[in-house]
Formats: C-alpha cells, structure tokens, sequence
C-alpha cells in the first residue's frame, strides 16, 4: 500500500499517447463504432423526446420518425395546461428544498457535537448513527407509515419531508469532513471569546461548503426522485410529488399505443428539470458521487 | 460544589447535548424507534390502521415460510439479481475502460451515459413502456419486424417481462458504475501500464493482470452496491408491469406493498420487510466494512 501511495503522489497527470500522433484509420473505425454504439444507445430518450414533439396521427401512421416535423407542442400544452402538473412540480420542489435545509442544519450540529465537544455517551450515540445508515428504508416503511397515519399528517408537506430529514449518511460524511478541519482554528476563535454557536456558524461551516453543497444537491435529487415513500404517503391528487404524478400517468398507460405523444410528452416533462438541474451542477455531482458512493 | 474542571466537564456534556438533540430526537422518533415498532407490528395480525389486532407472536414469520407467493417473489427477486448485476457491472466496466482511452477522454460520452440516472423511476418506465410497447407494438417491435423478425410482447410475456425490467435498470443505472470504475482507472499510476509494456505485456494480458486487480476494490464495492439494490428493485415493476404478467415480476419489496398497502396486512408485510431487513443489514455491514478498508487505499 505504501509504496502505491507514493508512486501515486509523484504520478504526472495522465499523459494523452494520442498528442502529436496522427490517427490512423483504425482510431477512425473504433471511434466511429463507439458513435454509433452511443447513438443507439440513446436512442430510448432521443426517440421519446421526437415523438412527444410529433402529432398523434403521424405516430400512429408511423412509430419511428425522427424527424420532429410536423412540428406541435399540442402534448406539452394539454399537460401544463392541467394545472396538476403545476402544482406536482411545486410539491416537488417545496419538499426538496425544505427537506435539504433541514437535514442540513440538524446534520450539520449533530457532526459538529460529534467531532468537537467531548460529552459523555459520544460514542455510543455514534455507533447508533452508524447501525442507521444500514437500516433500508423497506425496514422502516410501515411503522413510519402508521405513525403519520396517527398524527393524520399523510397528504401533508410535512409527511413528505420528514422521513429522511435525520439522515445518519449525511451525520457521517460530515463528521468525517469536520474532522480533517484543524481543530486550532476554533481554539483561536475560543480565545477571542467566541460561544460554541459561534464557531459552528463561522468557522466550520463557511471551511464546510464544498461538503454541504454536494450533500444539499445529493438530497434535493433523491428527494425529487423519492419513490416510495411518496407513492404510500400521498393519495390525493393535488399532494402528489411529480415523480409520484408521473407513475399516475405511466398507470394510465395500460399497454397500449394510444396518446403516447402525450406520454413521452409527461416523461420529458419529468425530466427536463432535472436534466436542467444536472447540467447546472454537473462538477458537484461527479465529485459528490466518489463522496456518498460507499453508501449508496 | 463542583471543581472547576468538574464544571467544565458539565457545560460540555450539555453542550453537546444540546448541539445533538435536534437531529438525535428525530433519529429516534423516525428511524431507530420504527425498527423495533416494526418488528413489534410483524408479532401481530394487524390490519389497516388501528383496526383489527390481535397477537400472533411468530404467526407471520410461519406463515412467511409456507406461503408460495413469498417465495416466489424471493426467487424473482434472486432472478432479477442474477439478471443485473453481472449486466450492471461488466457493462459499466466496459463504458469505463472505453472512456479511459484518450480518444474519448472529452466529457461528453461521459455525460451521455450517466445522464439517464438523474431521471426519475417513471420517466424511464415510460420510456420503456413505449420502446418495449404495447402488445406488439414499440419501437423495438418496429425494428424486429424490418428483421423479418414477429412482434414479441416483451411485458406481457412471462419470459420476457423481468429480462426486459433488468434491461431498463441496465440503461438507466450503469453510467452510475461507471463513474466509479472510471475514478478507479484514474487512480492507477500511468507508470505501472508503462512498466508493463516496456516489459513486453500486451493489452489484454495488462487487462487480466494489472487493470483488473487493481480494481478490486471499486469492484467489490459496486458488487455489493448492486446486490444491495437489487434486491429493493421495485419502482420499475410498479411502472412498468405491477408485478405482472401472473406475477412473474413481483419482487419481495413488491410483494411487501402488496400485501401492505393493497390488502392492508400490515402486521405480515412487516414481517417479510423484517426478513428482508436483516438480509440487507448483513449486506450493509460487508459493504461498510469494504468502505472503511476502500479508505485506506485512496
């Protein structure tokens, strides 16, 4: 392990054989392929994108055109025209953001208590953390469901959002991020008389941003994309999330061809946000993927 | 009266309390409370909400082992393992090892191939619904039949149904794998290949005996990974076939919300996620261990 470690400290950045060298017409065969592998590949969402643009008459005639003209965006009218899918996209990003804030800040001084204050029953509050992160959610399914049957908070925002927001991963990675924080800059922030509250907040906190904002866009996406709890926790029509709104119109598919138009035209619907989203924060989400893959 | 560095052992046990509570009260309250309420449900016969219970003791666990519609679903479910795992990873170790070569090093086929994992379950339910199609229709059936090749029901069929759901996690979720074989490669000193070749080592045996054992670990780690969640395969049924046709794809967590939500037994189907809870926990805890040893490498 040792000397790996070293001969990866003086690595030279990847070196790039191709630079200087003309390709030959092999490159141009495997590059070519691979293209072709790659459009083909794709072709589920390429096709479905065109064919929520195209009119049902034309889809009938002839399934595969990829050619999105006659153009119309009769489809995505009559779906945003129903003012549910306003209002699923609003529950949506409601229980996202809100969720994030709150995890955020209760995980972020629980990991702060973790990793600075010495109090007694640390370590076992810690292995408790621990066991959490390996409980599924499956586990925990029915009895959360028939505590928020009690209370009468099912359809309600706060049914959505609260499983989840006392989340042990996010206690853990921040934990470990706190860490490698070096505790002689809250020593110094002590000596100029600063509280505990006051260290949290303006000395690891700021030190934690590149962690906190991985982790917030991490739960914004799972939370956006949450499946069951959402499908078991919301029946009415109007407290759907929208990946939940959209199994409604998967249901409503049957096995049949009819308005698939309209259907491609509600996946995309779907999933242009958050297509949008990932484009927005690309960098954070491949660098946060190493941060939670072991947990994932 | 207390020394003063009794006091201060005081102040920072309450303090650390304090900067706990928030998060632990509802740790408690939402996760580690309901594990053992739900294990306190699987003792009962416990039907809908506060109607009907009566305790069985380990009744539902008995039942569990007689009942065939649960084993069924755990053969299912082993069955769609089997299906997408080895998928998941080769085919992911495959992208990684293609994007690795300097011809494709721009980020774009990266993109494209993560991309679908960002989707929601329906949206890549409905997507296949309409490239699978149908009956017999869809655009798979469109190209079979400029083969020459006769319309398959690919969801409606009981051979085709679970391979066909495998194929959806396959396109939905490899790209996932393959950032992290991806990161794995990058990790490897270009010195070592260097080496390798100087002394004569072509690119296959390079793969076998350098690239691959160095990849041990993000190997193991993905295993893990996908067994974990292949065995919580259920979104997709849902969209895509609701456990059907004559229940060739019920999975166990399907079987679970089956039981649960659609018949209301709601003491047997915490018994069943019991089992499957303890089956995953075990998993989880190879998977932790992996991790922590992962640690020490990177």
């Amino acid at each position: 392990m040792k000397t790996l470690q070293s001969v990866r400290g003086t690595s030279l950045p990847t070196t790039v054989a191709l630079r200087g060298k003309p390709l030959n017409w092999r490159h141009y065969v495997v590059i070519l392929l691979f293209c072709g592998f790659t459009l083909l590949w794709m072709l589920p969402a390429t096709w479905s994108l065109v064919t929520s643009f195209r009119y049902e008459t034309d889809i009938q005639r002839d399934l595969i055109g990829f050619s999105p003209f006659p153009f119309t965006t009769t489809h995505y009218e009559r779906i945003l025209g129903d003012g549910l899918v306003a209002r699923w996209f609003l529950n949506s990003l409601v229980v996202a953001s809100t969720r994030v804030v709150i995890q955020l800040t209760l995980c972020s001084l629980a990991a702060f208590a973790f990793t600075r204050i010495p109090f007694k029953g640390k370590r076992i509050a810690y292995i408790l953390v621990l066991i959490g992160i390996m409980v599924p959610f499956e586990a925990i399914l029915i009895p959360i469901y028939l505590f928020f049957a009690d209370l009468h908070l099912h359809n309600t925002y706060i049914a959505l959002i609260a499983p989840e927001v006392a989340s042990p991963l996010a206690v853990f990675l921040l934990t470990q991020f706190f860490q490698e924080i070096p505790s002689e800059l809250d020593e110094a922030a002590y000596l100029d008389g600063a509280s505990r509250l006051t260290v949290y907040r303006r000395v690891i906190l700021p030190l934690a941003g590149p962690v906190l904002t991985t982790l917030a866009i991490f739960t914004f996406l799972s939370t956006w994309n949450e499946y069951l709890w959402p499908l078991v926790s919301s029946t009415n029509r109007d407290a759907l999330t929208m990946t939940i709104g959209l199994r409604k119109l998967a249901e409503t598919f049957g096995h049949q061809t009819r308005d698939l138009g309209l259907k491609m035209a509600g996946a995309w619907v779907g999933g242009i946000p958050i297509l949008i989203f990932y484009f927005i924060f690309q960098r954070r989400i491949v660098s946060g993927i190493k941060l939670t893959s072991g947990f994932r | 009266m207390f020394t003063l560095a009794q006091g201060r052992v005081v102040r920072d046990t309450i303090s650390g309390y304090l900067f706990l509570a928030p998060f632990f009260v509802l740790y408690c309250i939402l996760k580690l409370w309901p594990i053992v309420n739900g294990f306190w449900i699987s003792l009962h016969h416990w039907e809908t909400i506060g109607t009907n219970i009566s305790f069985l003791g380990l009744g539902n666990y008995q039942r569990i082992l007689q009942d065939r519609l649960f084993w069924e679903a755990v053969q299912h479910t082993l069955y769609f393992t089997a299906l997408s795992t080895p998928t998941l990873i080769i085919g992911g170790l495959c992208l990684a090892l293609i994007l690795n070569q300097p011809l494709f090093s721009g980020g774009v086929f990266r993109t494209l191939y993560y991309l679908p994992n960002v989707l929601s379950t329906p949206v890549i339910g409905l997507i296949f619904l309409a490239v699978l199609g149908a009956s017999d229709a869809g655009l798979v059936n469109v190209f079979l039949g400029h083969l020459g090749i006769s319309p398959i029901s690919f969801l409606l069929d009981a051979g085709w149904a679970m391979p066909s759901i495998a194929f959806a996690a396959l396109w939905w979720t490899v790209g996932f794998n393959m950032l992290i074989f991806l990161a794995g490669l990058q990790g490897i000193p270009e010195e070592v290949n260097d080496a390798a070749r100087v002394d004569g080592a072509g690119d296959w045996q390079r793969f076998w005996r350098i690239t691959l054992p160095l990849l041990r670990r993000p190997l193991m780690l993905v295993t893990v990974l996908q067994v974990i969640s292949s065995f919580q395969v259920f979104g997709l049924i849902d969209v895509m076939t609701k456990g059907g046709p004559g229940g060739q794809t019920r999975s166990i967590v399907y079987y679970i919300f089956e039981r649960s939500f659609m018949q209301y037994q709601l003491g047997y189907g915490s018994a069943i996620a019991f089992i499957l809870f303890v089956v995953l926990f075990v998993l989880s805890i190879t998977q932790l261990r992996l991790f922590s040893q992962e640690e020490d490498v990177i």
